[in-house]
């Protein structure tokens, strides 16, 4: 007798209820420890909101990445599923359920 | 270009690749390529396309060679200490290939000059060590319509992507990278940087700019890679055009 099988759908099911996940590159962790050596999750929303959820985490975050006007810094790059974020002033994009960002900085050395 | 016996041995490799062949070998000896910078991702770079027999090398850097190079700037020997880096870098690149022309300019281009040489060239490899110069060589490239290999590289990590605006809807650096006036930038002078790491950004540079001039493999253009060496990650990014760049964008290309 065949085995009972999982129905096709249920592990995009699954995904579509994980909230998104914020990864950030090394150097970020020496300033805010306390996002090192855990899964960084918030509810989905803009990317404005998504940073905010984690400087609740990390009280000092936003300002350092974000200037006066809320808008990301020059040197700080951020992507949604591993595609750079164009607008860096209103910071509508949507980070989706399921949804990875990941906050680098642009290096200019050589 | 046409090669002799002594130039299809020395290439031999390349030509038995059925992706490059004699017409590929042929396309790179025939073709001119600026590097901007003759550092630690300049010398690989220069070293590589030397090597592969780019016919014609244009080295600018004003800096000269200092003792703190020398742990990877691996185009500058001991007794360069005090030289121009272009003048040392042009110097190992001709030891290696003699068959090949050489060019050292011995300064930062900026403005007219930078033009004159963009005009000049099949392609452009930016490993210069500042945002200002990096854009004033991708305007220069946006201008004049020349592929662009940027590579960048610091610490452990570093950062590739190439751009060809005569492509449509892809972006220059300036989408990817806004404008960083003002704002504080690490130097490998205060950071620090893995002796390899620029070697590794500095070989893939190279290798994308053979890729270009042999037209062979997928470009490295709409994207971004990043490199984490400490982790051994590699990331690579999409990166859209940015339809309001000031560089590349639509009221750009009409003022232009
Ligand atoms: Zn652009």
């Amino acid at each position: 007798m065949p085995r009972q099988q999982f129905p096709a759908d249920l592990f995009g099911a699954i995904r579509l209820n994980v909230m998104p996940t914020v990864q950030m590159t090394q150097h970020l962790y020496r300033f805010f420890p306390q996002l090192e050596n855990r899964t960084i999750t918030v509810s989905a929303g803009s990317v404005s909101e998504v940073l905010r959820a984690v400087n609740e985490i990390a009280p000092g975050f936003a300002d350092y990445v974000l200037d006066e006007h809320g808008a990301l810094r020059r040197h700080v790059m951020l992507s949604i599923d591993d595609t750079v974020v164009i607008d860096r002033k209103t910071l509508s994009d949507r980070v989706p359920d399921g949804g990875t960002v990941y906050i680098f900085p642009a290096l200019s050395g050589g | 270009m046409e090669l002799n016996d002594t130039l299809l041995l020395r290439y031999s490799r390349h030509i038995l690749l059925p992706d490059v062949g004699v017409d590929g070998q042929a396309r790179i000896s025939g073709a001119s390529v600026l590097i901007i910078g003759a550092g630690g991702l300049g010398c690989p770079v220069a070293l590589y396309l030397g090597a592969s027999g780019v016919g014609q090398l244009w080295l600018a850097d004003g800096d000269t060679v200092d003792l703190t190079n020398l742990q990877r700037q691996i185009g500058h020997a001991t007794a360069a200490i005090g030289e121009n880096k272009a003048d040392s870098l042009a110097r190992s690149v001709r030891a290696i290939n003699p068959e090949i022309e050489v060019q050292p300019i011995r300064e930062a281009l900026s403005g007219r000059a930078l033009h004159e040489v963009v005009t000049a060239v099949d392609l452009v490899v930016d490993a210069s060590d500042n945002f200002a110069t990096r854009h004033a060589v991708n305007r220069a490239c946006v201008q004049l319509g020349k592929p662009l290999v940027s590579g960048a590289a610091i610490g452990f990590s570093g950062q590739l992507a190439v751009f060809d605006t005569r492509r449509a809807y892809t972006p220059c650096y300036h989408c990817l990278f806004p404008d960083q006036t003002g704002e504080p930038e690490t130097r490998c002078a205060e950071a620090g940087v893995f002796s390899p790491l620029v070697g590794v950004i500095g070989a893939m540079q190279a290798m994308e700019a053979l890729k270009y001039l042999a037209q062979v493999g997928e470009l490295l253009i709409g994207r971004l890679l990043l490199w984490d060496g400490l982790q051994a990650e590699a990331r690579v990014m999409k990166v859209p055009h940015d339809p309001a760049c000031p560089v590349c964008g639509q009221a750009a290309r009409q003022a232009g």
